[in-house]
């Protein structure tokens, strides 16, 4: 494993809609400051801002963490939630389970997972129907994958 | 680091230190030392927003004296459509273009054809484009410097056109030259601008290749000269004929931020004015939260280029104004037609070199000494009051805090951590 140089959890509430994305924001912010380079933060952003979307949407609360190694920048998201009963199946652009209200908001159109897949290195997720879903996505810091 | 060219300089003893500029700045690029503010030149964007909050007239914008200007054999002015709505209604466009006259230009050049190959330009643009989108209208110098500095990711949505009026600087000195025999760096194309930053596009253009105009002179710098020239030939009335003039609807359009509704309309366009709601639309476009927006015609000033630092009238006024001058002025829509198709094949309207991403000082060091400041930075912030007072001399604790980690800054320059601050700051407000 690469030496961890940087670490910090968010919490994200649920069904916080005006707030959703405020975190991906701060995320943005820090990894401006270090000087990545701007793919590297667009793709981290756009991860994150997903990942964290479905927590607000389909969770009762979850927390984002990010980490940055020699190596990669790391997002991990846990939640307590309903869990993803066919992960296949979620990860195919236009699947969604989203309710008609959340739809007419603009969101829900489940391009959520595959737009992760497709911004990120490496992508692992983890779920349990009734408990909650873990999903780890990293993205290298020398490719432009 | 290099220093920038701005479009304005603030006077050392002028400058009182009262923070509006520094609080009023989008970019944190002010802070104010021993009562005095002083620019962080990487990072300014040139919008001015300091110069609009001045309370002691140290913030001054750099355009041209109608002094430097006569240096040219042949003056040309260019002026922006927002100038035609600045005077009472008596006063005619042909007045104000024999005003400009008046204050020394041989001629007046009015940008209707080039607005026309700008529009006809962007929207074959559009339609070859094959990268992210949305696209970004670049017309605004400070938007583009917004996306240089802040938004590095997204330089290349900017649309590669060049706006009219720099295709006007470059038509009017081949027709001139050629007209009157004389070389084309004698002749003089001025813009006449409602804003500070246009004057940065062409002393410092974004593109690090030179511009096609010389200068600017502000409108409130020719106000009064028009106005005096236009009482002065009241007994006889205007001479200028407008139908010598190229005036069009979409030029007066442009200045009111909405210049590709029209252009635009079979796509998914967006008009945005003002930078902090510019700004919270190009977060959620990094994000990838805005996705269904093809274009976005984005303009520094609240309002569009009518609501620029260098107008005289009140906005909501120039734009009512405007719209009754469309009405009035003569319909040279054919003509104007004609003319962009003969010049849209021989002119190359796409901008002269690509946008790059300013290099900001930003953290140097590897990773591992960026990510000690960052960090030192949160434990700093933690300690400090959260009030953003603004007496330390940036303009909020965060900032503070990121300055004291690169070294820029001193704990003890926030009052609560030093009792010799306050001191300080008596001597030199009180």
């Amino acid at each position: 494993m690469p030496e961890e140089l940087f670490k910090k959890t968010f919490t994200i509430q649920s069904r916080n809609f005006d707030k959703a994305g405020e975190n991906s924001t701060e995320m943005k912010a820090i990894l401006k400051g270090l000087n990545f380079d701007s793919e590297i933060i667009r793709r981290v952003v756009v991860v994150a801002f997903e990942a964290e979307m479905n927590v607000v949407m389909y969770a009762r609360v979850g927390t984002l963490t990010f980490r940055i190694t020699e190596e990669d920048i790391q997002i991990e998201i846990v939640d307590e939630g309903p869990g993803i009963p066919d992960i296949e199946q979620a990860m195919q652009p236009g699947f969604s389970t989203a309710p008609d209200e959340m739809r007419e908001m603009g969101f829900g159109f489940g391009m959520g997972l595959p737009n992760i897949k497709k911004h990120s290195d490496s992508l692992g997720i983890e779920s349990h129907v009734g408990k909650g879903t873990t999903l780890f996505a990293s993205i290298k810091l020398n490719s432009n994958a | 680091m290099r220093e920038w060219t701005h479009s304005f300089k603030i006077d050392r003893d002028k400058c009182t230190g009262r923070l509006g500029c520094m609080r009023a700045c989008p970019t944190q690029a002010i802070r104010v030392k021993d009562g005095k503010a002083k620019l962080l030149s990487e990072l300014c964007i040139d919008c001015g927003s300091c110069l609009r909050v001045c309370p002691s007239g140290a913030i001054s914008a750099t355009t041209q004296s109608l002094k430097d200007v006569s240096k040219f054999k042949y003056k040309v002015a260019v002026p922006s459509a927002v100038l035609f709505g600045q005077f009472p209604a008596a006063i005619s466009p042909a007045h104000i273009i024999e005003g400009l006259k008046s204050l020394g230009f041989d001629a007046v050049w009015i940008i209707g054809v080039e607005t026309a190959l700008t529009n006809q330009a962007i929207r074959e643009y559009m339609r070859k484009w094959k990268g992210r989108f949305p696209l970004i209208s670049s017309s605004c110098p400070v938007v583009v410097r917004l996306i240089q500095v802040s938004y590095p990711g997204m330089v290349e949505q900017l649309v590669h056109v060049e706006p009219p009026r720099e295709l006007a600087g470059r038509e009017l000195k081949r027709k001139y030259s050629l007209e009157l025999g004389i070389p084309k760096h004698e002749i003089g194309a001025i813009y006449v601008t409602s804003c500070q930053a246009k004057t940065i596009s062409i002393l410092e253009p974004a593109e690090g290749v030179k511009s096609d105009l010389d200068g600017t002179v502000g409108i409130s710098d020719v106000y009064n000269g028009i106005l005096s020239a236009a009482h002065a030939s009241k007994e006889n009335g205007p001479k200028t004929t407008l139908q010598d003039y190229l005036f069009s609807e979409d030029m007066f359009q442009w200045s009111t931020g909405k210049g590709q509704r029209g252009n635009l309309r079979d796509y998914r366009y967006m008009a945005l004015t003002g930078l902090s709601n510019i700004i919270r639309v190009f977060d959620d476009i990094e994000k990838g939260k805005l996705r269904n927006i093809d274009f976005l015609e984005c303009y520094a000033c609240w309002g569009g280029c009518v609501n620029g630092n260098l107008t005289v009238d009140n906005f909501y006024v120039t734009r009512s104004k405007l719209q009754r001058l469309v009405a009035g002025l003569p319909d040279q829509k054919a003509l104007i037609e004609a003319e962009a198709k003969k010049r849209y094949p021989r002119e190359n309207l796409y901008a002269k070199a690509p946008i790059r991403p300013r290099p900001i000082k930003g953290d140097m060091g590897d990773l591992k000494e960026r990510i000690k400041r960052v960090k030192e930075a949160e434990v700093v912030m933690s300690a400090l009051p959260g009030l953003n007072c603004g007496l330390c001399g940036a303009p909020n604790c965060k900032t503070l805090a990121k300055d004291i980690a690169s070294g820029d800054a001193q704990k003890t320059e926030c009052i609560f951590f030093s009792k010799d601050r306050l001191e300080k700051l008596r001597a030199i407000y009180l």
